[in-house]
């Protein structure tokens, strides 16, 4: 693959094909044309997806496989790949599969772009289209006796999953050995683990100490998030979800991945003083979510409850009581409303501003701390420098976005490629790292907060001048929202783990006929062979740890 | 050699209760070695029961900004009572597979290795169980059973993250004790002898004497880089932080404990913790005057519990502080740093005896 040596003509990939260019440059590949509310989409022969991809992906400079939805019709089943650029995440194309009703199966994209790997054997668990080619498909959120495929429209619910117990035996309880190397011990990490935050389960063949393969088995917290927000109404029902996805604290910019597509499926204007306090609120959650992230990898590195971790929770602590302040709540804020927000800044104005005011001025000593105590200390640079390599061609062949990406070298931040809320108003940089390793994914987190701190600042500005006659928190929605029959989008924002995406096909009702979320620590988590295979275990844990997955997004 | 040890500090224990009890003769000798021994164990298990489950607690909330155990009773001391109740009337939990005997014998190796080392330090106010002419040598020997204990435990829990943190103890107590027994030999060369009440006794000359304060000869002022030597070494030979290598909580779940629970998961931390004070007992004997300091010779004690209780702090301010290593890079410095540095101190240490002498 040409993943080693990158095109030498770098200003051609940022350059924008026309669609019809593009059509001319897929030929006979198309089918058919769509067009979704985000880009092109382009219908393409089941057994042409490599080809399709390959060439969109070095003619075309789409080098970045978002997301594959898949769907079922009554008379099909449909595969979408969004691909966009990681040089400009703006300029979008829509791959659509069909497959066959009776037999649903297309070429698999997973020799293009790894990252389509997991989600396609996603979308082959939850919906029951099998991928051609594809090196493991297997069930990935649900057990692998599960019967049937439950957002295929012939599941039945009620169906008891009846598992006789031969087959359901603990599958764990074999020594698997390689059987290369009878010197290796197979260890499974998790589900209950000390490093795994959260219930995920990594298989790993160990060499000694160092790890010989690692394969991780996630599905543990699978809530059947997707379906729920289909069954939910647009307008209230679906935006308490999201804070559900990663819990910790980055609630503001979940609901924002929702607000975000659903409005612009709906058409839906809002208001500039809501998108100040959106944009303020979000960073505030990206900072308290990123705190988390370095106190549990100082956790993860140090190896015990040290200092660090409690001196992240303390900061963590104040900012969660400054949210707690706007919207009532500290973990499940339910703040967003599609057109707004849902109520005004806390009064006493004054003292809120003043609050967050005196948080800043205390936040960036605090951070000198953590440079004190963790950026700066011998022990964890001979810890983490050089130790879960990512290269940058890598990470974006897996679609690893956010911190992880910025950690090695990928500038890409949708706040500013993709530009939505007050963002672009505002003087912040992207902070980025050519590091690759778990001190870059670690150095970029700290330096985001500052970034973050800076947006926050210059949001509180904002609204401390706003004219008090001009303080509209909400557009005027309809009270039941039913988007055009057929509208596709796929919108995505730069949540604390990275582009959080969503799709949605609306059919004219007031409920999305699909709802697919995009989730950045899943894609993320995909990276983990990469960087620890062939390190120790010790190393294992602080690449998991740099990663900053939450498992209630990784298996939603 | 006892000839030159002061009444005070001299005196085994069990000679003095020996002397106390109505009657002579063998049967005396072994009563008062008992109580002697029990009197001994008793006063580290209580410094246990004081530092595992309340001072530990505390110390650690005040690195990290919190106030920790402080509901039952004065500044939360009951909670050692709450403790000792909660942990002995826990579900002893008995892997399957386990390999019985060794399985049972490991948690109860640790903690008596460390108490039998404590046989032969002096440690003030007349408390010394022996003090055979070998004393360090069995101190260190004394302290090293543990080792065997912790690979009992990995290998007979039949559990992988056992197995792992056996090996790693294994490795590690290989790696730094031999840097950690060649220091102490140092030591010796300036004492000529192994008998720790005589290391005591060389230590209580004067080293300077600057405006009337008198700063003793304590090996740690003679050489420091020795001292420091011996420290580090020993903060690795007890598995605290940055060496927690064996345990290492995030990596290997708890390493060889992982299995054990209720009273032998007692006895392991109880082990633990006599094992921090053996080292710093080592150390405090070695390097700092055993028990000497200002005041009467009678407060022997006062400052030996004082200086044992010193590393216990640092163990906890550096489990609080700085970062575990990787595995490798923990046995790589123990071979490659720990062992010459540990050499060229002996070497650098016999050439200053050799001119200190023939001067």
């Amino acid at each position: 693959m040409s993943l080693e040596d990158p095109e030498p003509d770098a200003p051609a990939r940022v350059e924008e094909r026309s669609p019809d260019e593009l059509a001319e440059l897929l030929g006979d590949d198309i089918i058919d044309r769509e067009q979704h509310l985000n880009a092109p989409g382009y219908v393409i022969r089941p057994d042409a997806v490599q080809d399709v991809l390959s060439t969109l992906r070095t003619d075309a400079g789409y080098d970045h496989l978002s997301c594959v939805t898949a769907q079922e019709y009554e008379d099909r089943y449909e595969s979408v790949y969004h691909l966009r650029k990681f040089d400009d995440p703006t300029q979008e194309v829509s791959v659509v599969v069909p497959a066959d009703r009776e037999s649903p199966v297309s070429e698999s994209a997973e020799p293009v772009f790894r990252t389509a790997d997991w989600h396609e054997r996603e979308a082959y668990d939850l919906v029951g289209i099998e991928y051609d080619d594809h090196p493991d498909l297997r069930r990935i959120l649900l057990p692998e006796t599960w019967q049937g495929h439950p957002l295929a429209k012939d599941y039945d619910q009620d169906r008891p999953q009846v598992v006789p117990l031969r087959e359901n035996a603990n599958p764990l309880q074999e020594d698997t050995r390689s059987e290369q190397d009878a010197d290796t011990m197979f260890l499974n990490i998790g589900p209950h683990h000390p490093a795994t935050h959260g219930v995920l389960h990594l298989k790993t063949t160990l060499d000694g100490e160092q790890v010989a393969d690692v394969e991780s088995d996630i599905g543990y917290l699978h809530r059947c998030e997707e379906q729920m927000c289909q069954n939910g109404t647009y307008r209230h029902q679906i935006m308490p979800y999201p804070d559900r996805w990663d819990y910790i604290s980055a609630g503001m910019l979940n609901e924002w991945s929702y607000a975000r597509a659903a409005e612009d499926l709906a058409d839906i204007d809002v208001p500039e003083y809501a998108q100040v306090i959106r944009t303020m609120c979000a960073e505030m959650s990206r900072i308290a979510a990123h705190l988390l992230a370095v106190g549990t990898f100082a956790l993860d590195v140090y190896g015990d409850f040290t200092a660090i971790f409690m001196y992240a929770i303390r900061d963590r602590e104040k900012m969660q009581n400054l949210l707690e302040d706007i919207s009532g709540q500290r973990l499940m804020f339910n703040y967003f409303r599609l057109g707004g927000v849902v109520w005004d800044l806390p009064e006493p104005r004054e003292e809120f501003f003043e609050k967050v005011r005196d948080f800043l001025e205390e936040f960036p000593t605090a951070l000198e701390e953590y440079h004190d105590l963790i950026s700066s200390n011998e022990i964890l640079q001979m810890r983490t420098v050089d130790t879960g390599v990512l290269p940058p061609e890598v990470a974006k062949n897996y679609g690893a976005t956010g911190p992880v990406a910025r950690g090695s070298g990928v500038d890409y931040d949708l706040r500013r490629d993709d530009p939505y809320g007050y963002y672009d108003e505002l003087d912040w940089d992207v902070v980025t790292d050519d590091g690759c390793d778990n001190y870059s994914r670690l150095f970029v987190r700290l330096r985001e907060m500052e970034e973050s701190a800076k947006i926050i600042e210059q949001c509180v500005d904002l609204l401390e001048g706003w004219p008090e006659d001009d303080r509209t928190i909400q557009s005027n929605v309809p009270r039941t929202l039913k988007p055009d029959d057929d509208t596709e989008i796929y919108r995505a924002v730069e949540a604390a783990k990275g582009e959080l995406g969503i799709y949605i096909r609306s059919d004219g009702t007031d409920t999305p006929a699909r709802f697919r979320i995009r989730s950045p620590c899943f894609s993320n988590l995909q990276t983990l062979p990469e960087m620890a295979e062939g390190e120790y275990v010790p190393d294992l844990v602080a690449a998991l740890g740099s990663l900053d997955i939450v498992l209630g997004e990784v298996d939603r | 050699m006892a000839g030159g040890v002061t009444p005070l500090q001299g005196g085994m224990l069990p000679d003095t209760i020996a002397g106390l009890l109505p009657f002579g003769g063998l049967a005396a000798d072994v009563v008062a070695s008992l109580l002697g021994a029990f009197l001994i164990a008793n006063f580290l298990l209580i410094n246990t029961a004081f530092a595992g489950p309340w001072a530990k607690r505390k110390i650690t909330a005040a690195f990290t900004d919190r106030i920790a155990v402080n509901r039952i009773g004065p500044f939360g001391l009951f909670v050692i009572v709450a403790d000792a109740v909660r942990l002995l009337s826990k579900e002893l939990i008995i892997p399957e597979g386990a390999d019985r005997p060794a399985w049972d014998l490991g948690p109860l190796l640790i903690p008596f290795s460390a108490l039998l080392g404590f046989a032969v330090i002096p440690m003030g106010s007349g408390l010394q169980l022996a003090d055979p002419e070998t004393g360090l040598a069995f101190a260190f020997a004394a302290s090293s059973i543990a080792s065997l204990g912790l690979i009992m435990m990995g290998y007979a829990s039949n559990n992988k993250y056992s197995l792992l943190g056996g090996l790693r103890a294994v490795a590690s107590n290989i790696a730094y004790e031999i840097p950690l027994i060649v220091t102490g030999i140092s030591v010796v060369l300036f004492t000529g002898t192994l008998q720790m009440s005589a290391i005591v006794e060389a230590q209580r000359t004067a080293l300077v004497s600057v405006a009337g304060v008198t700063i003793p000869q304590w090996f740690a002022f003679v050489n420091p880089f020795a001292f420091a030597l011996f420290v580090v070494a020993n903060v690795a030979e007890v598995g605290r932080n940055p060496f927690d290598i064996p345990e290492a909580p995030t990596e290997i779940v708890a390493g060889y404990q992982t299995e054990y629970s209720s009273v032998y998961f007692v006895l392991i931390y109880l082990g633990e913790f006599i094992h921090i004070f053996l080292g710093g007992a080592i150390a405090a004997t070695l390097f700092l005057g055993g028990p000497a300091g200002p005041g009467p010779a009678a407060l022997g004690i006062v400052w030996f519990t004082a200086k044992i209780w010193a590393f216990f702090l640092l163990t906890q301010w550096l489990r609080s502080a700085v970062p575990r290593l990787r595995v490798d890079q923990f046995i790589e410095i123990g071979w490659k740093g720990m062992l010459v540095l540990s050499f060229a101190n002996l070497v650098l240490t016999a050439v200053i005896v050799g001119v200190i002498t023939t001067l």
